[in-house]
């Protein structure tokens, strides 16, 4: 379980203080050369910020010119597992599941804190595997609600069990990574148990779960029907919604808005790695420390309505400070998701 | 001499060529998949996948809905297809314009706008509820009632189709020498009208019945996650669970039955048709 620490700085935070200051007596050896070409892979609907916030500030303090290249996370391995003996792409930003399968293939660079030194200013919890990758993002799953059908927001994940809303809940269908958090949560409710215990056996998770047949209204697979159910005042909640989707939906005049329950929230982490044999490792890293770093992490949670893995950057309007953040295990996902969704299409078919 | 080929059939050689290339060696491909594993030619999957009770209830959602769907179609494009043929003029060009441009807009838009229809506060659930049938508003969206109506909405012209161009064949003064002996509207419709229509019907059913059990788009968007198809089952395991094994196996099964009952059920009229 994770926790967004706030306040009262720690011996961590002067070590962390002590590291930036090393990395700005290092740049100049990155800065000596000029117009070098990094080519970065992510995911498409990350190119708007990434070319109009990240790119800039980078380009500018580094000299040279960064190629984004904009697509899924499954086609992004792909080319990396491809280009395996001549990598072309240096950095890679993709989800958390799909970072283990490059981990597996042996396809990434460790990170560690003397080549990118931001790494130590993380909160617990977003550096993985040994530092194989790191989150630079977390958009967050709570509550999203319809303001005009609700007379009060919801306060807990309990809620939506409530027979008052019969027919009126969107869960996401398991096959949707976003999905996933309900089973812990349903764990969590039944039995008092802590998140991770409850990741591990789902038993009492599912028994939970099935209660909440008679409230459903649909299991989405498409994100928009969902919302625009939602928006329409057929459904009156979706539990759990992703803050980078609602938080976008309610900015541009949706009548809908986005809770943290009291039990805490849950981390959909967005990673960034260094591809094995790429190509100016230095200034590979040295795009990685960038985006861990806190300067460009406050500039992008506005935009991506997501939390910073910095622990520099202060948690974004409208969530409480110390709001329990609770992490998924992807490798323990990846190991029982089949098994999962076969119980799902079972247990919660209409 | 011998016989030379009717250079007429090299008509049919883009066709097969096309068909070939993008049907039959792909269609290959899926059957070789489904039976061929590590270690050899195997109809394990087959027995792995008909000895889960779920896989029954998936096939019986299929097949259910499929049935219901053809009915529905049916009940609605026979007469549909007789007043068709039976126009003239204007009348006959507004019902096929009708009929056709629907086909142009997209599926998703059309589930879409079920999607509104089908609410608790949708057109149907008022209206039912005015005439008095329901006591008070209820939903139909995400049910298998309104899975049924949205997809006998998408496929129903390919029911009128097919039984009207066989109506219009028929010559008018076979049904009127019946009546001219005496023959009962009843009698004549079984009797008379009702075999030389049958081609069209069996061909209409054929269509709609197999296009329903294959559909993936409007089950994903009416129905949702909690009623898998053998369709669903397929796409799913495809796209999202990269679980090829039981792709294969689905989308076989689901051939298999199709064209079993698409044939079966062609044969059994003709038969019953040539009988009467």
């Amino acid at each position: 379980m994770d926790r967004i620490v706030t306040g009262k700085p720690s011996r961590r935070a002067v070590l962390a203080g002590a590291a930036g200051v090393a990395s700005l007596l290092a740049a100049p050896a990155v800065l000596r050369a000029q117009k070098r070409e990094l080519v970065v892979g992510g995911a498409a609907s990350h190119k708007p910020w990434v070319e109009s916030i990240v790119i800039p500030a980078f380009e500018k303090k580094y000299g040279c010119k960064v190629i984004f290249e904009g697509t899924r996370s499954l086609v992004n391995l792909e080319k990396i597992q491809k280009n395996k003996d001549k990598p072309y792409m240096s950095v890679v930003q993709m989800d958390d599941p799909v970072m283990i399968l490059a981990v597996q293939e042996g396809l990434l660079d460790p990170l560690t804190v003397a080549k990118v030194s931001n790494l130590a200013t993380l909160v617990p919890g977003t550096t993985h595997m040994d530092g194989m990758w790191a989150n630079y993002l977390r958009p967050w799953l709570g509550i999203a609600y319809n303001r005009n059908s609700m007379k009060a927001p919801p306060t807990s994940w309990a809620d939506v069990y409530d027979p008052k809303y019969k027919g009126r809940i969107i869960v996401p269908s398991l096959q949707n990574t976003e999905g996933l958090p309900n089973i812990f949560m349903a764990g969590h409710l039944a039995t008092g148990q802590p998140m991770e215990a409850m990741q591990r056996d789902t038993d009492a998770g599912f028994a939970k779960l099935v209660t909440l047949k008679p409230n459903l209204l649909t299991a989405y697979t498409q994100q928009p029907q969902a919302y625009n159910l939602l928006e329409q005042g057929e459904a009156w909640m979706i539990a759990s919604a992703m803050s980078s989707y609602a938080l976008e939906r309610k900015a541009a005049g949706a009548p809908i808005d986005l809770v943290a329950p009291k039990e805490g929230v849950f981390a959909m982490p967005s990673g960034i790695a260094v591809v094995k044999g790429a190509p100016d490792p230095e200034l590979a890293f040295a795009y990685v420390d960038e985006l861990l770093g806190a300067e460009i992490q406050g500039r992008l949670v506005g935009p991506t309505f997501s939390l910073a893995t910095n622990r520099h950057v202060p948690a974004p309007e409208g969530l409480p400070a110390g709001m329990t953040v609770h992490a998924i295990d992807w490798a323990n996902v990846a190991k029982e998701r089949k098994a999962w969704v076969a119980r799902w299409d079972r247990e919660m078919a209409l | 001499m011998r016989n030379r080929p009717d250079p007429v059939a090299l008509l049919a050689l883009p066709a097969l060529l096309y068909l070939g290339i993008v049907y039959a060696v792909p269609l290959a491909g899926l059957l070789v998949g489904s039976v061929v594993r590590p270690g050899g030619v195997t109809l394990a999957p087959f027995a792995d996948f008909f000895r889960d009770p779920f896989h029954w209830t998936v096939a019986g959602n299929t097949l259910r809905v499929a049935a219901l769907t053809t009915l529905v179609c049916l009940a609605i494009g026979y007469p549909t297809a007789v007043a068709l043929a039976r126009a003239r003029g204007f009348a006959q060009a507004a019902i096929l314009v009708a009929i056709i441009l629907p086909l142009s807009v997209g599926v998703v838009v059309k589930a879409f706008a079920w999607q509104i229809v089908l609410r608790r506060d949708g057109v149907v659930s008022q209206i039912l509820v005015g005439l008095g049938v329901w006591d008070e508003p209820q939903r139909l969206l995400f049910t298998e009632a309104g899975l049924v109506i949205g997809a006998a909405n998408v496929f129903v012209p390919f029911m009128i189709l097919p039984v009207y161009s066989v109506l219009k064949t028929i010559d008018p003064r076979v049904g009127e020498a019946a009546t001219t002996l005496g023959a009962s509207p009843l009698y004549r419709f079984r009797k008379v009208t009702l075999p030389l229509a049958l081609p069209g019907i069996v061909s209409g059913i054929a269509f709609v019945f197999s296009m329903t059990a294959s559909m993936y788009v409007i089950p994903s968007l009416l129905v949702g996650d909690r009623f898998q198809t053998l369709a669903t089952l397929t796409g799913r395991s495809f796209l999202f669970m990269r679980n090829e094994e039981l792709g294969s196996t689905t989308a076989v099964v689901l051939l298999a039955l199709t064209v079993a009952i698409v044939v079966g059920s062609t044969s059994l009229s003709r038969r019953l048709g040539g009988s009467s």
